[in-house]
């Protein structure tokens, strides 16, 4: 090591606080990265790893067009195609009674299996008896899954699915052979075809048939086969499909998380840049004389670089442990949104992809060497002949603060630009909000001059002459004050921004929800998607309900995913009801032409997000793979529907059944009348499916709250993070004030000497602190308002199409600039509590 | 008007140092002023000159441009054969690295390495190997009293040791110049003695070149010339107010 590095190391370890702050700003800073990834990745990684166990070495599947196809058709594959290599397969999601964890169940043909799923194969080998298998309502379980639930061979699992629970035995276990295996078979419960056909109502139809289909042309000639002899609805595609539609699904989403988790690495870079800034004023005299020593500007801005990837180094390797840690907790609130608003998938640990770490990695370091850049540039343009005085350096700053201004106007100009200029990019649109937040942070040491000046007269007049220091105070040392209110103002506005945009989100799905929300009761089977609630009601329950007394009328709905050339679909079908034209808002259409015609005419309507997702507008047409072969409808309105991102089709029942041989309901709507009471009616329905098929029979109201509570659940994770933006920029401030405070310890020693108390020295940091704080917390506000303004106008149409409300609760702008006192009156205290009581003598003797 | 100062005012051969035409200007709000001004100099190999002058004549305003720290406003500074004004930023600070050795009047030492570190970094700098290094740094050390320090942080020495280790650093890379700016401005009188008395044995026996920026009158007895800046330019010989206050 060189004495120049030698001495570099010594500086760091003589400023253990400052130090272990910048490297716990820069960890937290990573971790809240890495963990979202690695969140995102597990989730993704379990997504494909179930999907793959129950693809198995399938190359291609045949299925139908609303999720399920007659088993015939199997028959016919077999015997007319002569295609052996086939099975057959009913999947779907169950809970088991006895656990929390929802199992994906897969219904498979024993003899047919074979080429298909080894693991099937493993556990057949292991003493199960086929005939009972095949013909009892029995299951097999993952050893170590039974294990952990305490079940063992010929217990009774307790299965429920879509309200219904049903008794199965279980008949077997499989021994995974591999790691890889028992992750993958970890949530799976097996069982005979005809028993998953029992559990999930299905008698005669299958989820798909599974097939192996050599390449080339003998590949070609056996697909072609098959088919012809498919019926008209079912088709061949390829086993990826799926996994890559799920996906897609869920892009914007992870993109979002990311987007957000980046903010907490934003606001450290701020943390990283005051520190270095902060170690070169400090050092600007040892500079100075390794300069008049013969040492260069490039060994001087090596050096400041190489201290700022030490510590990126040190700080990055503690947040990918820290993130590996916070991703535990994180996986499950992310599982839960995907579960809540896409499809079902059961996260039980966290997949460590070396990927992420390395990514991690190098933004870490990348960032930290970025953030010193600057710093180091101007350690090597110090002049070596005169040792600047600390005043020299912040007249400069002050002196550069129009300027300075004048960059974050250019900057923020650019980013608008980019904003108007991009049409459709979500990286691009985050990108320009990032230019904003920087310009920003360029305006801010002349507001914060601007702002110090202003309240100066103000607080003297209430504090006396402590009040006046310390708004002179803030001026006087810009080059610390500035940068700690700029990351305390950039994490501030972040929570305001996306508060804001959280909160107009809310209040249009609010007002959304009141207006779609028309009916009396609302009746549906059980979903583990939520906003997907696919499921079907029994019949007999229908009928049941229909009847019972006090019940005016009913319309039904039918949810059901399709094939279209633009990816799966979810269709909806709705009876069209007394109020239906005030259920559906119009964002495009006339009503009065189109719901006269609803029930007639074949057509659909088209949920804002499918609009915006597939670039469609009133005149174009939907193609959907129906029973009838592909239809193309007409879209005669595009209505708002903050459901679901992906976005709805929506079409009358008529038009649905004529297309669609599924007479299925997935939820049914009830007016009472008017002389019944709501509260008694719904008791009077549950009393009358009591028994059977376990259904959720919700008032207007109860269904409104249910769907607020899922809405509040889904935007949890972006609440913690951005908590974890503002402890970040906690630590900036914490650690910009214990710079302050070290480099002040003269005057601090001074005051002392000249007869101020510890006391007086304490309020003096803490008034100090707390003005910076109210400065950022002012300043945040409009910039709040920037970001929420991009977030919901821009970002949020881009990722999801949807049309928000902008709305900004006056609470909102209070508790940010709470926020923003508190925190930087809470980081004072310590500094405060350092400086009221050290020793004058010692102070002025350090110097 | 140019004024020949100290040395015979045409290079010599055995001269190290040349100053040509030296002008140094400042911008004071909308006015210029000259602190040096067409000033002529010559300094011989081995010569020791004291060099005297009220404060803010523009003493450390020469030496910093002696040593190449800053640049005249116009005029040439030749060290040996090469002209300062000519070089690059950074060849001037490798040009200084090897061939200057200054002394501060704050001492100047680097507070985040030791004594020994302090002086072997314009050993480390000039690029001689450690081993060597080290015997340099050690012997020097030994030569200014301070054998036994060698692991001690500057800020645990006295000002007296602690302009003592700058002066060993400043001999350390045995260098073709050594500047001095006020070295015992921070000290006592008693101090500043005993750190002037190794300063000049230390120069006198290594054959060294010293100019020293100074009011103290003790270096009179000592140099080889004294010089004094005034109005811009040099002139022999001792300024009048140090000798009516000696009188």
């Amino acid at each position: 090591m060189s004495l120049l590095q030698r001495s570099s190391l010594r500086y760091l370890t003589q400023h253990p606080w400052l130090m272990g702050l910048s490297v716990l700003g820069v960890a937290l800073g990573v971790a809240v990265v890495v963990s979202i990834d690695l969140a995102n990745t597990s989730a993704s990684t379990a997504f494909q790893l179930s999907a793959e166990t129950v693809t198995g070495k399938a190359t291609h599947q045949v299925v139908g067009t609303t999720g399920s196809i007659d088993e015939d058709v199997y028959r016919r594959i077999r015997m007319e195609a002569g295609v052996q290599l086939s099975a057959p397969v009913v999947e779907g999601y169950a809970t088991l009674q006895s656990s929390d964890r929802t199992f994906q169940v897969l219904g498979v043909d024993p003899f047919a299996e074979g080429p298909f799923r080894p693991y099937v194969r493993a556990g057949g080998g292991g003493g199960i008896d086929l005939p009972t298998f095949m013909t009892r309502n029995t299951a097999l379980l993952s050893q170590p899954t039974a294990e952990q639930a305490g079940l063992q061979v010929g217990d009774t699992l307790r299965v429920s699915i879509e309200g219904r629970t049903i008794p199965v035995e279980l008949a077997g276990l499989i021994e995974p052979e591999s790691e890889r295996t028992r992750r993958a078979i970890a949530n799976l419960v097996l069982v005979d075809v005809s028993t998953a056909q029992a559990l999930f109502d299905q008698t005669g139809r299958l989820t798909r048939i599974d097939l192996i289909v050599p390449d080339g042309e003998t590949g070609e000639q056996m697909l072609a086969g098959i088919r012809s002899a498919l019926p008209e609805g079912a088709r061949v595609q390829r086993s990826e499909t799926r996994t890559e539609t799920v996906e897609q699904m869920t892009r914007a989403f992870d993109l979002n998380l990311t987007a957000l988790s980046l903010l907490a690495l934003v606001v450290g870079a701020f943390l990283i840049y005051n520190t270095m800034t902060f170690s070169v004023v400090q050092r600007r005299g040892l500079i100075g004389r390794l300069r008049a020593l013969g040492v260069t500007r490039r060994q001087i801005f090596r050096l400041v670089l190489g201290e700022a990837a030490l510590l990126g180094v040190v700080g990055t390797g503690l947040g990918l442990l820290l993130g590996i840690a916070l991703a535990t907790g994180l996986v499950q609130l992310i599982a839960q949104t995907i579960n809540d608003l896409y499809f079902v998938v059961s996260v039980q640990e966290i997949t460590i992809a070396p990927w992420t770490l390395l990514k991690g990695a190098l933004l870490g370091i990348g960032t930290t060497v970025a953030a010193a850049v600057a710093p180091a540039r101007e350690a090597t343009n110090a002049p070596v002949s005169t040792v600047l005085q600390r005043s020299t350096q912040e007249t400069n700053l002050q002196d550069l603060a129009p300027k300075l201004a004048g960059a974050g106007v250019g900057l923020a100009a650019v980013g608008a630009a980019v904003l108007v200029l991009t049409e459709q990019s979500i990286i691009l649109s985050y990108g320009a909000l990032l230019f904003i937040l920087v310009a920003a942070a360029l305006l801010t040491p002349m507001a914060v001059v601007a702002m110090a000046r202003g309240i100066r007269p103000v607080l003297g007049a209430l504090t006396g002459v402590l009040g006046r220091m310390a708004a002179r105070g803030v001026v006087s040392t810009l080059s610390r004050t500035g940068v700690a209110v700029a990351a305390l103002m950039v994490a501030v506005a972040s929570t305001v921004g996306v508060g804001v945009m959280i909160d107009s989100f809310r209040g249009t799905v609010v007002s959304w929800l009141t207006q779609s929300l028309q009916a009396d009761v609302y009746v549906q089977p059980p979903s583990l998607v939520f906003r997907r609630s696919d499921a079907t009601i029994d019949e007999a329950v229908l009928e049941r309900l229909r009847q019972v007394h006090g019940v005016a009328s009913s319309h039904t709905v039918r949810r059901v995913s399709v094939e279209s050339p633009l990816g799966p679909t979810e269709l909806v079908a709705v009876e069209q009801g007394p109020e239906t034209d005030e259920v559906y808002q119009f964002k495009v259409g006339e009503p009065e032409a189109v719901w006269p015609d609803f029930g007639t005419k074949n057509f659909v309507l088209v949920s804002e997000p499918y609009a915006y997702r597939h670039d469609l507008a009133v005149g174009d047409s939907v193609a959907l793979q129906t029973d009838r072969g592909m239809q193309r409808l007409p879209i005669r309105a595009v209505y708002y529907d903050y459901g679901s991102d992906l976005g709805v089709v929506l079409t009358s029942r008529s038009t649905y059944e004529r297309f669609y041989d599924d007479r299925g309901v997935s939820g049914i709507a009830f007016y009472a009348r008017d002389d019944v009471d709501v509260d008694a009616l719904i008791a009077d329905m549950r009393g009358a499916v009591g028994g059977m098929q376990d259904v959720i029979i919700r008032s207007n109201k109860a269904l409104r709250e249910t769907s607020l509570k899922i809405f509040d659940r889904t935007f949890t994770i972006t609440t913690v993070l951005r908590l974890l933006a503002v402890v970040v920029a906690f630590i900036g401030v914490l650690s910009a004030l214990m710079a302050l405070a070290l480099e002040r310890r003269r005057e601090f020693g001074v005051l002392r000497a000249t007869g101020m108390t510890p006391k007086q020295v304490g309020g003096y940091v803490t008034l100090q602190t707390s003005l910076m704080g109210l400065i950022a917390g002012v300043l945040s506000l409009p910039l709040g308002y920037v970001l929420a303004y991009v977030l919901v106008y821009v970002i949020n149409k881009r990722s999801f199409g949807w049309t928000l409300q902008l709305s900004v609760a006056p609470e909102v702008l209070g508790q940010a600039l709470l926020l923003a006192v508190a925190a930087a009156f809470l980081a004072g205290l310590y500094p405060a509590w350092q400086m009221a009581r050290s020793s004058p003598a010692l102070a002025l003797r350090e110097e | 008007m140019t004024e020949p100062a100290f040395g015979n005012g045409s290079p010599a051969v055995s001269s190290i140092l040349r100053l040509r035409g030296l002008t140094k200007t400042y911008r004071e709000g909308e006015s210029d002023r000259a602190v040096l001004d067409d000033l002529e100099a010559t300094i011989d190999e081995g010569e020791f000159v004291v060099l005297m002058g009220r404060s803010g004549s523009g003493k450390s305003t020469l030496l910093n441009l002696v040593s190449g720290i800053d640049l005249p406003t116009s005029g040439t500074v030749e060290i040996g054969e090469t002209d300062l004004t000519t070089l690059s930023e950074t060849e001037r600070t490798l040009f200084r690295r090897t061939h200057i050795g200054f002394i501060f009047q704050s001492f100047n030492l680097i507070s985040t390495l030791t004594v020994a570190e302090n002086i072997l970094l314009p050993l480390e700098l000039s690029g001689i190997r450690s081993g060597q290094a080290e015997e340099q740094a050690l012997s020097i050390l030994e030569r200014v009293g301070l054998g036994d320090r060698g692991d001690s942080f500057p800020d645990r020495l006295s000002g007296g040791e602690q302009q003592r280790v700058a002066v060993a650093r400043a001999l350390a890379a045995d260098p073709l110049l050594i500047l001095a700016d006020e070295p015992t401005g921070n000290l006592d009188y008693e101090t500043g003695r005993q750190v002037l008395t190794i300063l000049t044995d230390l120069v006198t026996d290594l054959g060294k070149t010293l100019l020293v920026a100074t009011h103290d009158r003790m270096l009179l007895d000592r140099c080889d010339r004294v010089v004094t800046l005034h109005g811009g330019t040099l002139h022999d010989g001792a300024p009048d107010f140090l000798e009516s206050s000696s009188a």
